[in-house]
């Protein structure tokens, strides 16, 4: 990280000494581009502040905490917090537990989204007006507090305490979304490939899943992100559908029923907020990528 | 063309893996929105605190006692006060920012952008420990700070004053969400064609001119889509609020989701549960959103007439 703080090195020295006026020209946007960095560094840094102030903290032992204040560097590094977190307080089962949801939520997603907008947008069909009318209008109603009909639909279905519940409500909750932005990305997807296919005899199941599917993995990577970070960091939900089975919590769950049941372990809280945002932001970081390409193309159309 | 001389029957039957495609996202959509919707449009004629069936028929009882409720105007209130701050500070910031990061000879543009990602990606829970620990447990070397500046003397509980509480609600609240905005700039900013600055800087143009006539006039559609998503969600600010403080000290920093929440599930003290008072308040909100809706589509389209008739 601290690699970053170190400015813009010049790329490659020309090879002869450039004549002046040329020189003089390419100084200036070269200081500017030195303040920019010094300016992001620093705006980054107070950005960033809580959570490197967590960080630290995660490290420190409990009277350290209370010690340092907002200093976030901690004197020597307490590593066995993270061990304690994961055991003791079970973040362990907790982290496995938001895992197994996550992925569940992002595969549920992205096939009915990305088969949903798929035909919206490339197989049209009487009534796709209606069907469009519906989903849109849903965009405006009020959604309010309709965990409650949600909540008693699943307890006359006996899908009550399950992860399962949790993985189907919570995909429910970005299909809209999900299949617009999906939409918007077939839409601009050149036909010339789709029309080869069918002239090489490929039915509509071999066209979507072979031909089209892979063609769109930066909106697969874009929804894929948006669906984990909320399924990763949603609480509401999960905390509604495992309040009869602790050992069902989520991470965020587990992390306030842990302040109910210690108030005085804000080390292992702070390690167990650093689990929590490890993975998603390494999703993150390993998708960002295609994430802003994605979401490009799908204003394009 | 033989198609449209088709039956509707047979374009249907054509058209039959389509429908099979569009089948579990119309389903999910049925059973887990649109049925609550109408479900909890039913509650709002009885009172009910959600445990076995509704039975108590109130009628429009429950519409007139939000609108008699103070805390839901104040509630109201704190939203749109939240609104109007958050949404334009958030555009500006998240704007300039994506205008900084989007030159192509920055380097560790994807480094900084992932830095101003990074509050997005975590979850109300972490921000609302992390902040509290942060202001509650040490609060007072900020408050040593500001007393050692002579800005004040004497003890200030952040969180638990109502003059402060709620900016802080706000500040977080810009801090949260702006990463959305800064990546959805960022891709508005990429559709823009390289060529047409390309051409602008042959013909002479500086920064603010290709600014002014280029990237605004590009980013126009753009933008109103982003500003739609950033009003839809302050509007619907909840867990922020939660965690931090729940709607209080002594309800001043309610928003109306939190209001909701507090009658549905129980709030602060003794209140008991009222499903349908807060069935009625959720779509006394909603209608009040459409308007307002309604009202900007209505603006934006003679604004649009008014530039056309230029």
């Amino acid at each position: 990280m601290s690699s970053v703080a170190t400015t813009v090195p010049p790329l490659s020295r020309p090879a002869a000494p450039a004549p002046l006026p040329a020189r003089r020209r390419r100084r200036r946007p070269r200081a500017a581009m030195v303040m920019t960095h010094v300016a992001l560094v620093v705006s980054g840094l107070a950005w960033m502040y809580p959570f490197l102030w967590t960080l630290g903290s995660s490290l420190k032992g409990t009277d350290e905490f209370f010690g340092r204040g907002l200093n976030p560097l901690p004197s020597q590094l307490l590593w066995s917090n993270y061990q304690q977190a994961w055991e003791q307080a079970s973040f362990g089962t907790y982290f496995i537990n938001t895992l197994l949801i996550t992925i569940g939520t992002c595969v549920g997603t992205l096939l009915v989204t990305a088969m949903a907008g798929y035909v919206l947008a490339r197989a049209p069909f009487p009534g796709r007006g209606i069907f469009l009318f519906l989903i849109s209008a849903t965009l405006f109603l009020p959604h309010g507090y309709t965990i409650i009909p949600i909540f008693d639909l699943m307890e006359k279905l006996g899908l009550l305490n399950s992860l399962f519940s949790i993985i189907i409500v919570q995909a429910a909750g970005g299909v809209v979304f999900g299949t617009f932005l999906f939409m918007g990305y077939f839409q601009t997807i050149d036909s010339e490939l789709e029309d080869a296919a069918k002239v090489d005899g490929a039915s509509f199941h071999q066209t979507f899943w072979r031909i089209m599917l892979p063609l769109s993995g930066p909106m697969l990577a874009t929804v894929g992100l948006f669906t984990a970070i909320s399924a990763w960091n949603s609480y509401f939900i999960p905390l509604v559908f495992t309040l009869a089975r602790p050992e069902q919590r989520t991470l965020s769950v587990g992390m306030y029923a842990f302040i109910g049941e210690n108030s005085t372990q804000w080390t292992l809280l702070c390690a167990g907020s650093i689990i929590t945002l490890v993975p998603i932001i390494a999703l993150f970081v390993m998708l960002q990528r295609f994430f802003v390409n994605g979401l490009a193309g799908a204003i394009k159309g | 063309m033989n198609v449209r001389r088709e039956s509707l029957a047979g374009r249907m039957w054509t058209a039959r893996w389509s429908y099979a495609y569009a089948l579990p996202m119309l389903a999910l959509l049925l059973v887990f929105i649109v049925y609550p919707i109408a479900a909890s449009l039913g509650y709002t004629l009885y009172k009910w605190n959600g445990i076995g069936d509704p039975t108590d028929f109130v009628g429009l009882d429950n519409f007139r006692r939000v609108i008699d409720d103070s805390i839901f105007w104040g509630a109201l209130k704190h939203t749109f006060l939240y609104v109007a701050i958050v949404v334009p500070v958030q555009l500006f910031l998240a704007l300039g920012l994506a205008l900084v990061l989007n030159q192509k000879k920055l380097k560790f543009a994807s480094f900084y952008r992932t830095v101003f990602f990074l509050p997005v990606v975590t979850s109300a829970a972490v921000i609302g420990v992390v902040i509290q620990l942060l202001f509650s447990n040490f609060g007072d070397v900020i408050n040593n700070i500001l007393r050692d500046l002579h800005v004040t003397h004497g003890y200030i509980d952040w969180l638990g004053d109502p003059r402060f509480a709620m900016g802080i609600i706000i500040v977080i609240g810009i801090w949260h969400t702006l990463g959305y905005n800064l990546v959805y700039f960022l891709a508005g900013l990429q559709t823009i064609p390289e060529d047409l600055y390309e051409a602008a800087k042959l013909d002479g143009a500086g920064r603010f001119a290709s600014f002014r006539y280029i990237t605004v006039p590009m980013l126009r559609s753009v933008g109103i889509v982003i500003v739609l998503l950033a009003l839809v969600g302050s509007f619907q600010v909840f867990d922020m609020v939660q965690v931090l403080t729940n709607g209080g000290p002594y309800f001043a920093t309610e928003v109306v989701n939190t209001y909701i929440y507090h009658l549905a599930f129980g709030g602060t003290g003794d209140v008991d549960p009222d499903v349908g008072l807060a069935s009625a308040a959720s779509f006394f909100y909603g209608i009040l959103l459409i308007a307002l809706s309604v009202v900007q589509v209505v603006v934006l389209r003679s604004l649009a007439r008014r530039r056309a008739a230029k």
